[in-house]
């Protein structure tokens, strides 16, 4: 079922284009947008969540056409964000900043808001951070916390801008785990620079360069561009991007070094394939 | 989970009832969190839920301080009063400052005749511009952080600003009032600065749908101090207030609030980030 509808949608900052006639669909379950530093990405979701205005084209979210007000309105009552940076209030609870962020999505009924505010501290793992400062949170914590944000109100759509960055690997599990479920039920649409959350989490993913979609299938089609490209092999490759794995192999991505083996190809593999020397910014 | 169980007779006692309060409450807590317990006693989940959250809002609700106690006492709903006291501009460090600033300038205008008139004159020409430097920071990047969640929430665009911009001019205009009221000199100077400071607030948010809050109030706060700034160094002695403050002055400010609010009201939409400009 497709949720957003992005025809030719266009943005640009003075001379720079961020979004070029952008065309694209996106439906229910977690759908990764990948892509180099400055492709577009923030931009992108910037648009979606109502909090920038494109210059061109048109939008179609959960059916409201965010250039109406009335229909953007309805819209924010729907999505959830969490920004690249969300600006927590440093001074206020982890408990005062959910209640003060319930009250601008409207929840005014008191009870109401404080048994949405208990329900989304649970579900991210906070409960018993309730009365601590957003400044005495761990990097982690307060990412939980910025995600709980997004929860409140039980949102359509969740617009998530690199959510994964800077937790650690165990948070980091915690939060795939988290994000998966939710997209069980609704439209996810996360960004990020690891493509590991891709393959862990999307069942779809869009790369984005320059502004336009370069790709979009599923992670492992993505994987399949790389294809007949990856090898094993003793010694260093003339030509092509090779490392040396943990096994003291070396993994080259190109031509056939002497004596290389095939090996599948990961979604990193094709996505160094189709980005070539654009694919700067993404890590492993 | 845990590892850790409550014994069968304690159980039992709480079961029928035969426990003191306390350690009732210590099982309801095990309880809630542990399966295996509830298991093999009666207890109302539900009910046990229910009062828990009672508690847990208790300790972890956010209690009004300050600006927000005294914007609760005014009438405002609680959610209104939580809205607007996030405001940077409505805390006690801003306030404090526009308190010291206009402190300053009433002091300087009460000490020595020579000097009373210039310290006056400045008054009046600073005054106005301390609500619009409040209005700069009521809205947006770079001011509130949380601007980008802000934006995507229901409430963000014209409603949330003027609210909040309301707010801090009438908080602003309040301390100027009193200190007004502490100027040396009769009648009707302590209040000149009042139109003039409206006409700045209101045209700030004017400006604000053609460009930032902030660069609106800083063009429009920058204008006034070197337009007035002008007017008193190229007119002489005491007749720089009258030609800035003066009454054919004020009916200027009147006409261009007027002018600066209809203007607001027509774009006021484009205060929304979500808004084509």
């Amino acid at each position: 079922m497709i949720t957003i509808r992005i025809s030719d949608l266009g943005k640009r900052y003075g001379a720079t284009t961020a979004l070029d006639s952008l065309n694209l669909q996106i439906g229910l379950g977690v759908t990764g947008l990948l892509g180099p530093n400055g492709a577009g990405k923030t931009t992108l979701l910037r648009c979606l969540a109502t909090a920038l205005a494109p210059d061109a084209g048109r939008l179609s979210i959960l059916g409201l056409d965010p250039f109406v007000a009335a229909q953007r309105t309805q819209l924010r009552r729907r999505l959830g964000y969490l920004p690249q940076d969300p600006g927590l209030y440093p001074n206020f609870t982890a408990y005062d900043l959910l209640d003060y962020i319930a009250v601008l999505k409207e929840l005014t009924d008191r009870q109401r808001r404080q048994a949405e505010v208990r329900r989304v501290l649970a579900e991210v793992g906070l409960a018993d951070r309730a009365k601590t400062k957003v400044r005495k949170l761990s990097g982690g914590m307060r990412q939980r916390l910025g995600l709980a944000q997004a929860l409140l109100g039980e949102p359509d759509l969740l617009i998530l801008d690199e959510p994964t960055v800077g937790l650690d690997p165990e948070q980091r599990m915690l939060f795939r785990a988290l994000i998966s479920r939710l997209g069980e039920t609704r439209t996810v649409l996360l960004s990020t620079h690891q493509t590991e959350d891709v393959s862990a989490l999307c069942e779809r993913v869009v790369v984005l360069s320059g502004g336009r979609s370069v790709f979009d299938g599923t992670p492992r089609e993505l994987a399949e561009l790389a294809s007949g490209k990856v090898w094993l092999s003793a010694g260093p490759a003339p030509t092509g991007v090779y490392w040396r794995n943990a096994e003291g192999e070396y993994r080259t991505l190109g031509d056939r070094p002497v004596q290389g083996e095939p090996t599948p190809p990961s979604i990193e593999d094709g996505y160094l394939t189709l980005m070539g020397s654009d694919a700067a910014g993404v890590v492993r | 989970m845990t590892d850790w169980h409550v014994n069968p007779e304690l159980l039992l006692d709480y079961e029928q009832g035969a426990l003191d309060p306390s350690r009732v409450m210590a099982v309801d807590a095990h309880l809630q969190h542990c399966p295996r317990c509830r298991s093999t006693v009666r207890v109302d989940m539900r009910w046990l839920d229910d009062s828990w959250a009672v508690i847990y809002d208790g300790v972890h609700t956010h209690q009004p301080k300050g600006a927000e106690r005294l914007l609760r006492r005014a009438g405002l709903p609680e959610h209104r009063a939580r809205l607007l006291t996030a405001t940077s501009a409505l805390r006690w460090s801003w306030l404090g400052a526009t308190t010291a600033v206009l402190t300053f300038a009433v002091v300087a205008a009460n000490t020595g005749a020579a000097g009373a008139r210039l310290a006056l004159l400045i008054f009046l020409m600073v005054a106005p511009v301390l609500p619009v430097l409040a209005v700069a920071t009521a809205y947006g990047p770079p001011f509130d952080p949380m601007h980008e969640i802000t934006s995507a929430t229901p409430m963000a665009g014209p409603s949330l600003v003027l609210w909040r911009a309301a707010a801090v001019v009438a908080a602003s205009m309040a301390v100027g009032a009193v200190a007004a009221a502490l100027l040396p000199g009769p009648g009707w100077w302590a209040v000149a600065w009042l139109l003039p400071a409206l006409l700045l607030s209101v045209g700030s948010l004017a400006l604000a749908t053609v460009t930032t809050l902030p660069l609106g109030a800083t063009l429009l706060g920058g204008a006034w101090l070197a337009g007035v700034g002008a007017v008193a160094a190229a007119v002489p002695g005491g007749q720089a207030r009258e030609v800035i403050f003066g009454p054919s002055a004020q009916t200027g400010y009147l006409i261009a609030v007027i002018a600066a609010g209809g203007l607001l009201a027509v774009r006021r939409r484009r205060l929304d980030p979500g808004e084509s400009r």
